[in-house]
């Protein structure tokens, strides 16, 4: 079977920079581009950390196109308490030597999509504004998209930046309304699962068996974030968007339900909600397909193994 | 030096009139039109603009197609007011000019970043296309000598909902959007423009001049004349377009106060209600210029003798 042909749209960002690893290490994918938004990190460091972790994988032949710097109503809202003040830990990646594209990542979406109609996947992992952007700009674009695959919304689970709200919804959640409903085939990747796929410290421990620039990464990018998990009572930090590309590498591990999902967009207490209408009490339509529950050990194991694989191929 | 402008519309029967205006007005260089949603779908109101345009003879205005939706609310036409056409029983040729292949809001950004400080925006429709451009670039907020808006309405009743205004209701987010991006603005809301009712009276003065032109706006205006008068019991129709547009050459027609105006997109009954705080309850900076009187008969009788000059010059054209 050929690789499934992605786009990342993503905010690095901690468990965003692993997502890129996972797909550069996973041969059911083939990544063909990152299109970067402001989010975890304003949209200045989101693009340098994308050009700085390809640079780490030695994967800098990847275009890299930067979109949006503001929410698309909502005020900026980024989250150096997670991800630390560069975005992604304490890791100090050298500034890179690559630049991003001549073109703004809504243009770079639309030129894709458009060129190749039912190609390419988007695996939007940050806040949904450069999507929301794209699917308002050219109407042709939410036809010709093959499907997303969204990091975003807690459904069952508890908000990690309100008590209701998940982080890349709360961003902009008049960008994810647009996308929620825009008609495109979607899969989205809740809290509900994230929160089962917790790397630890032993597994960081394992990966620094192999001397390697991206076993030294990892433990330097998450110890920000181990922190911060367990100040929530995690006893290990959550894998969110890397889990994104468990649709693709280990299907079998997510239990995908189809669900009227929308978000509350007015500004009460719930804004920035992301619900499911489980018991269909409104008669619409299902617009999308949720992975309510996941193997979360199996796929961290899986993640592991590829960071090794992609550990002993790039030394030095 | 004419001032520089640019245009972004949903003819519309008075958008159509505003573009007439702009090409009638010596003072203004029209230098591209924009085009958006509103008053009647994408494609219509660009087939409008084109046929505006060759009505006039200007067909070397560029015209861009913008966005065919709001951002977040479904779409809301408004062929009660402006027709099935958009353009009330007026009955244009198929235009057989072109718009430019840039999108909407892209041409709107190089015209704007091409003459930095140079360029006046004239927004009369629904605020997506250019909400649009300044979240795509963000530097066009300090390139735009001047935004001006037809839209809101403060201390007056709307016309959409009781409290909200068309163009603002239809993209409430788009309004907060440019409301607060810190583009110097003037707002001219129904509160100046509902006082500025074109009389059967002043399109039969026009139709003195034998011209396409008279022709056009009676046959368009009959329409909307019919529209005030059934659902809002107004004798005449009021041109809210062509007051902002007269307004980026002739201030002095309005009276203005700076105010922090915002718009409500919470989802309730006051969704797209425009507002603007006067007793600074907030303490919020103003925002922007609000125009809340006008000397009515005087914009009506200067928008008269500009078409009049128009009908006489496409008149000798064609």
């Amino acid at each position: 079977m050929n690789p499934k042909r992605i786009i990342i749209d993503t905010d690095p960002g901690v468990d965003d920079a692993f997502a890129f690893l996972l797909a550069l290490a996973s041969p059911e994918v083939q990544l063909e581009a990152l299109t970067t938004t402001q989010g975890n990190v304003s949209l200045e460091k989101a693009t340098r950390n994308a050009l700085s972790v390809l640079e780490l994988a030695r994967a800098n032949h990847i275009p890299v196109a930067a979109g949006s710097v503001v929410p698309l109503v909502q005020p900026l809202y980024t989250s150096a308490d997670v991800h630390g003040a560069s975005g992604i830990g304490n890791s100090n990646l050298p500034e890179p030597t690559t630049k991003p594209l001549g073109v703004h990542a809504v243009d770079y979406l639309i030129e894709r999509v458009l060129a190749e109609p039912g190609e390419l996947s988007i695996f939007p992992i940050g806040p949904l504004t450069n999507i929301a952007m794209a699917i308002r700009k050219e109407p042709k674009f939410a036809k010709a998209v093959k499907e997303l695959v969204i990091m975003g919304g807690a459904i069952n689970e508890n908000g990690n930046v309100t008590p209701l709200a998940e982080f890349n919804i709360f961003v902009d959640p008049h960008a994810a309304h647009i996308v929620f409903h825009a008609g495109i085939p979607i899969t989205l990747i809740p809290l509900d699962a994230t929160h089962k796929c917790l790397l630890k410290p032993e597994h960081v421990d394992r990966l620094m068996k192999i001397d390697s620039p991206i076993s030294r990464f990892i433990q330097e990018a998450v110890e920000v974030y181990f922190k911060f998990s367990y100040e929530r009572g995690f006893t290990g930090c959550a894998l969110h968007d890397p889990l994104t590309l468990a649709t693709v590498i280990a299907p079998g591990l997510l239990t995908l339900k189809e669900y009227y999902v929308d978000v509350d967009h007015s500004p009460g207490v719930a804004m920035g909600k992301t619900f499911a209408d489980i018991f269909n009490v409104t008669k619409k339509p299902a617009n999308m397909k949720v992975a309510m529950e996941v193997r979360g050990d199996d796929f961290i194991e899986l993640f592991v193994q590829r960071m090794e694989t992609l550990a002993r191929r790039i030394t030095g | 030096m004419p001032k520089r402008i640019l245009l972004d519309t949903d003819p519309g029967i008075d958008d159509s009139l505003a573009i007439l205006l702009a090409l009638a007005s010596p003072e203004l260089s029209l230098e591209g039109i924009s085009v958006v949603h509103g008053n009647c779908s994408l494609e219509q109101a660009t087939i409008n603009g084109l046929s505006v345009l060759e009505l006039a003879h200007a067909e070397h205005i560029p015209l861009a197609v913008g966005c065919e939706l709001p951002l977040v609310q479904p779409s809301l036409l408004a062929p009660e007011t402006h027709g099935n056409t958009g353009l009330g029983y007026a009955n244009l040729p198929e235009p057989r000019i072109k718009p430019v292949s840039q999108h909407g809001s892209d041409f709107l950004i190089e015209k704007i970043l091409s003459s930095p400080g140079e360029m006046t925006l004239v927004a009369v429709g629904p605020l997506t296309n250019v909400a649009l451009a300044i979240r795509k670039e963000p530097r066009i907020v300090g390139a735009l000598n001047e935004l001006v808006i037809m839209g809101g309405a403060i201390r007056h009743e709307g016309n959409t909902t009781p409290l909200a205004e068309f163009n603002t209701f239809v993209d409430p987010h788009a309004a907060h959007i440019v409301y607060h991006a810190g583009i110097p603005t003037t707002l001219v809301p129904l509160d100046v423009s509902y006082q500025c009712v074109l009389l059967a009276s002043d399109v039969e003065r026009l139709l003195k001049i034998e011209s396409p032109i008279p022709q056009f706006i009676k046959a368009a205006t009959d329409f909307y004349m019919e529209y005030h008068d059934s659902y809002q019991g107004i004798k005449g129709c009021v041109i809210n377009d062509p007051l902002a547009l007269a307004l980026t050459f002739a201030p002095e027609l309005c009276e203005y106060q700076s105010l922090p105006v915002d718009v409500d997109i919470s989802g309730g009954v006051s969704t797209g209600k425009t507002f603007a705080d006067f007793y600074n309850y907030e303490k919020k900076p103003a925002n922007m210029k609000v125009a809340l009187g006008v000397r009515p008969r005087d914009f009506i009788e200067l928008f008269l003798k500009r078409m009049e000059k128009l009908s006489l010059t496409a008149f000798k054209l064609s």
